[in-house]
């Protein structure tokens, strides 16, 4: 049975399901010791005393270790020079800034001795905001500065093009810090040896492989990353598994036994990177009949203490400003700074959730203007195969927003009573979005995947990126049974260990299905080959004669000339037809001008529309969803279950973004690091997600598929805030949209 | 303090400190580590054990208190052969598990559930799993899940001409 496109269970799922799955905290080595450090405590200041001797003392203690024991740079980050030091030194530059970390025979005694390590810090007033920052005599938080990376996207003549524009909308839009909040906190175990093994929850381990041996001064070789169970990631176990993956093979090689560093769920927040602050201010300009023709936008990242991701981020909240929409005349200016708060990097979305909130609301605001449909302008000014998008980059092919709003179009129907009730207001909102998929022209995308086949048929995949939940390895092994013609069940996917897989890059920019499953797709094919070989060799006939079916190798034209594939493979073996293959996806070398931000950008788009139709109660500010609808095109869905999970979960991050969570700083001090303060969605706040695949065949995927991992955040988000601001009759510009804000508006409202 | 309970239908005699907590004992004396520490303060559920058949938040929870009683966690819900229990086949098979994390506390949580109510309104399992928080599924299909396996039991029940 070919599985493409249908409901397929995960294929690790019974290993979580029973509890058997092993996550980093699972693991358990004799001798095993447990590290926490002593995080600043302040945001802003220079180290003057380091006294740990209490600590030292402290039955159970076996370790401390302070920058000075860190036997390599002592740095860390995504784009060099890097700038986040493992255990600081000297500069303070946020709270959670770890300073020493304490090895002791529990976890429990490590913590109750980090606490008693005296860090004296001269404190300086920090920097908490993006133009205190930004000021001209601020104090610099890095010696290179406070800008941490600023870019600009120019595409013909905005300012000139404002002249012709009948209407023009402006506003500043702001969406404040979100935490990733996966369930599993960060958590790393290192086991010396002849090499060191890192177990690590993580996302990239190749990333981690590098900054691990840089950071013990040896070469990548001597040490192996194996990715445990990840208990969720969402982009956040990079730059923390890193740091604390370093910080335990420092730890293991010095004491030569295993160490254990686990997170508790306050350092996950505080310590830990975040969804980026904006402050987005946005203008655009149309024709009277709607067509867009200008838009002018600057985006102000809040990036925290350190870069991570920040280059990749600010470049990501460039290209896709414009939304999906085609505008000829465009000129966005992305500015990232440094704080001194948790620092910012990936978060599923990736910069696209804030833009996408300040593009959706102005074209509401243009549609009111212009007493145009809002779903109307939207189709309007809609990319189509053959439009230049922001980047003047032309798609030929798969570009599906259109269908996905028509799809969207077609679902309409009065979800509100028709009776005016005192109680409640209603409104329905629309929101489209388009999100790039593959690092593309952000750096190098290259994926090694390997196949295997057994004597005995069965099936092993290998690939360097990690499945964190996503339903990646169910892909790659749909992906190798569609080829191979054997059943799911006998395909299997090699947890990722650096020394048993191919580099494949990051796991991230909803890559996986698409660059990761090309890769899987050709070394697949590769093995069909010597397979359909074989058995053209035994059926005596040409090998385009064969194809490999329900376990079968079959005679085309006679289906009942069929040999059994582990015999086929069983005679490739002993013939000498290699039955494994190493292949390499890469996507095609960008042709971009990075000062200009023109050229081709990404290998494919997901595109988007959602509609969501809610119950907004006017006393108390609760907003009850009664209706989303989210319509994406993903070339070619693979496994339903898989895409609709994705869409679900990424929406209710979205909704989360949107009016729930929200990072509480006072005086550089997060307010809210655990769930009890932390809005985290709850079953009772989740949303009815119905899912709308749109399949327009992606030249660029396996089996014509795309990703969807990111893009139903952005959207999910923005069409919040619109269906919002529609039952409140107030534009809000400023995510999360909380109870409070509602009923502040509504009663700002009455006194008007 | 020396203790006494039955977990997963064997009878567990161990030593331990006073002032443990159940999941440690559950994790680290028994090896039991399908159960998880997600927040450490009662929060986020991914520890949840069934008490007597009633769900905890073992974190919060003295070793102490276990003396006597009977403790169900994840290693004990599927069959002793391996066959998973309905709840954990309708939750493959609806796609309610992405990381995993969650997933044995919703397991119990749910399994407290159904032995009490066999058809739970949508709000009767919103209640139940309340306490439980998920970050990759937006919850839609654990809601599927329950329901899924509450029908399940029933026609197991059915087919079996009595209830367990």
């Amino acid at each position: 049975m070919n599985v493409i496109g249908k409901k397929v269970r995960k294929v690790d799922g019974q290993e979580l399901i029973t509890g058997r799955a092993k996550f980093a905290g699972d693991y358990r080595f004799p001798g095993m010791v447990y590290g926490s450090v002593k995080r600043a405590g302040v945001p802003a200041g220079r180290i003057t005393k380091i006294d740990a001797d209490a600590a030292r003392q402290l039955p159970g203690v076996v370790d401390v270790l302070t920058a000075a024991d860190i036997p390599g740079p002592n740095l860390i980050g995504v784009l060099p020079p890097f700038d986040q030091p493992l255990l600081a030194s000297d500069e303070i530059r946020y709270d959670g800034e770890s300073v020493v970390l304490v090895i002791a025979e529990s976890a429990e005694i490590a913590r109750r001795a980090a606490e008693k390590v005296s860090v004296t810090i001269n404190p300086y007033d920090p920097i908490l905001t993006v133009d205190d920052a930004l000021a001209p005599d601020a104090r610099k938080i890095h010696e290179t500065g406070n800008v941490t990376f600023t870019k600009k996207l120019i595409k013909g003549d905005a300012a000139a093009a404002f002249e012709g524009a009948d209407v023009i909308v402006e506003g500043v839009y702001e969406t404040s810090n979100q935490d990733h909040a996966y369930l599993e906190p960060e958590t790393v175990c290192a086991v010396p040896g002849r090499r060191i093994t890192l177990y690590a929850s993580c996302q990239s381990p190749f990333h981690i492989r590098g900054h691990v041996a840089a950071n013990l001064n040896l070469p990548a070789s001597s040490v192996k990353v194996v990715q445990a169970s990840t208990g969720g990631s969402f982009g956040g176990k990079d730059d923390v598994a890193t740091e604390i993956g370093a910080l335990a093979c420092i730890a293991a090689l010095r004491l030569n036994r295993p160490v254990m560093i686990a997170h508790e769920r306050a350092e996950s927040m505080i310590g830990s990177n975040l969804r980026h602050a904006a402050r987005i201010r946005c203008k655009t300009g149309a024709t009277k009949d709607g067509k867009i023709v200008a838009r002018d936008v600057n985006v102000l990242l809040d990036g925290g203490a350190y870069a991570s991701e920040s280059p990749f981020v600010t470049m990501k909240t460039l290209i896709h400003a414009a939304g999906p929409y085609t505008i000829e005349n465009l000129f966005v200016e992305s500015t990232t700074v440094y704080t001194n708060k948790t620092y910012c990097g990936a978060f599923r979305g990736f910069g696209v959730p804030q833009v996408t909130f300040a593009s959706e609301s102005q074209i509401d605001e243009l549609a009111d203007k212009l007493g145009m449909d809002r779903l109307e302008i939207r189709r309007l000014n809609g990319l189509k195969a053959g439009d230049a998008n922001a980047t003047g980059q032309v798609y030929q092919q798969s570009v599906g927003l259109q269908e996905t709003i028509t799809k969207i179009a077609e679902s309409v129907e009065t979800s509100a009573p028709t009776t005016e009730d005192d109680r409640y207001l209603y409104g329905t909102g629309y929101a489209c979005v388009a999100q790039g998929i593959s690092n593309g022209a952000e750096g190098v995308d290259v994926t090694g995947a390997s196949v295997q086949m057994s004597q005995d048929g069965s099936v092993l995949v290998g690939i360097g990126l990690t499945e964190l939940g996503q339903g990646s390895r169910t892909v790659w092994a749909q992906l190798a049974s569609a080829i191979l013609g054997v059943s799911l069940d006998r395909v299997s996917v090699r947890l990722v260990d650096t020394d048993g897989v191919h580099d494949s890059g990051p796991t991230v920019a909803s890559r996986s299905t698409t660059v990761g499953g090309m890769a899987v797709l050709k070394a697949a094919e590769e093995v069909k080959k010597s397979l359909v070989t074989m058995a053209g060799l035994m059926m005596k006939t040409d090998a385009e004669n064969i194809e490999l079916r329900d376990g079968f190798a079959i005679l085309k034209m006679d289906d009942n000339a069929r040999i059994p594939i582990p015999d086929v493979a069983t005679a490739a073996y002993w013939t000498g037809f290699p039955l494994m293959n190493l292949a390499f996806s890469k996507a095609p070398d960008a042709d971009y001008d990075h000062d200009t931000h023109q050229g081709d950008v990404y290998i494919a788009y997901n595109y988007g529309t959602h509609r969501m139709d809610v119950r907004v109660d006017k006393l108390t500010g609760q907003v009850k969803v009664l209706n989303h609808l989210a319509a994406h095109d993903v070339g070619k869905v693979i496994n339903p279950l898989g895409l609709e999970g994705q869409i679900e979960g990424a929406s209710l991050i979205g909704f989360g973004f949107a009016h729930m969570e929200k990072i509480r700083y006072r005086d550089g001090i997060i307010q809210n690091a655990n769930f009890a303060d932390y809005a985290l969605p709850s079953i009772k706040d989740r949303i009815p997600t119905a899912t709308i695949p749109v399949e327009d065949h992606n030249p660029t995927g396996p089996f014509g598929a795309k990703g969807a991992g990111e893009p139903p955040v952005a959207a999910a988000g923005a069409v919040f805030a619109n269906a919002v601001s529609d039952a409140v009759g107030v534009r809000f510009e400023r995510l999360p949209i909380t109870r409070e804000d509602i009923v502040e508006a509504i009663e700002r409202g009455n006194h008007d | 303090m020396n203790l006494h309970f039955i977990c997963n239908g064997q009878a567990v005699q161990i030593d331990v400190e006073p002032n443990a907590r159940a999941i440690d004992v559950l994790r680290d004396v028994l090896g039991l580590t399908g159960t998880k520490e997600g927040c450490g303060r009662g929060e986020c559920g991914a520890c949840t054990v069934l008490l007597d058949g009633k769900p905890v938040n073992s974190c919060m929870v003295l070793a102490g208190k276990l003396e006597g009683r009977t403790v169900l966690t994840i290693e004990g819900v599927a069959g002793a052969d391996g066959s998973l229990h309905p709840i954990q086949e309708a939750f493959l098979d609806v796609g309610a598990v992405q990381c995993g994390f969650c997933t044995p506390g919703m397991v119990l949580s749910t399994k407290a559930l159904l032995d009490e109510n066999d058809s739970p309104t949508i709000d009767e399992i919103e209640d139940a799993l309340s306490g439980n928080l998920c970050r990759c599924t937006g919850y839609g299909k654990i809601v599927d899940g329950v329901l899924e396996a509450s029908e399940r039991l029933a026609q197991g029940t059915q087919e079996h001409g009595a209830k367990p």
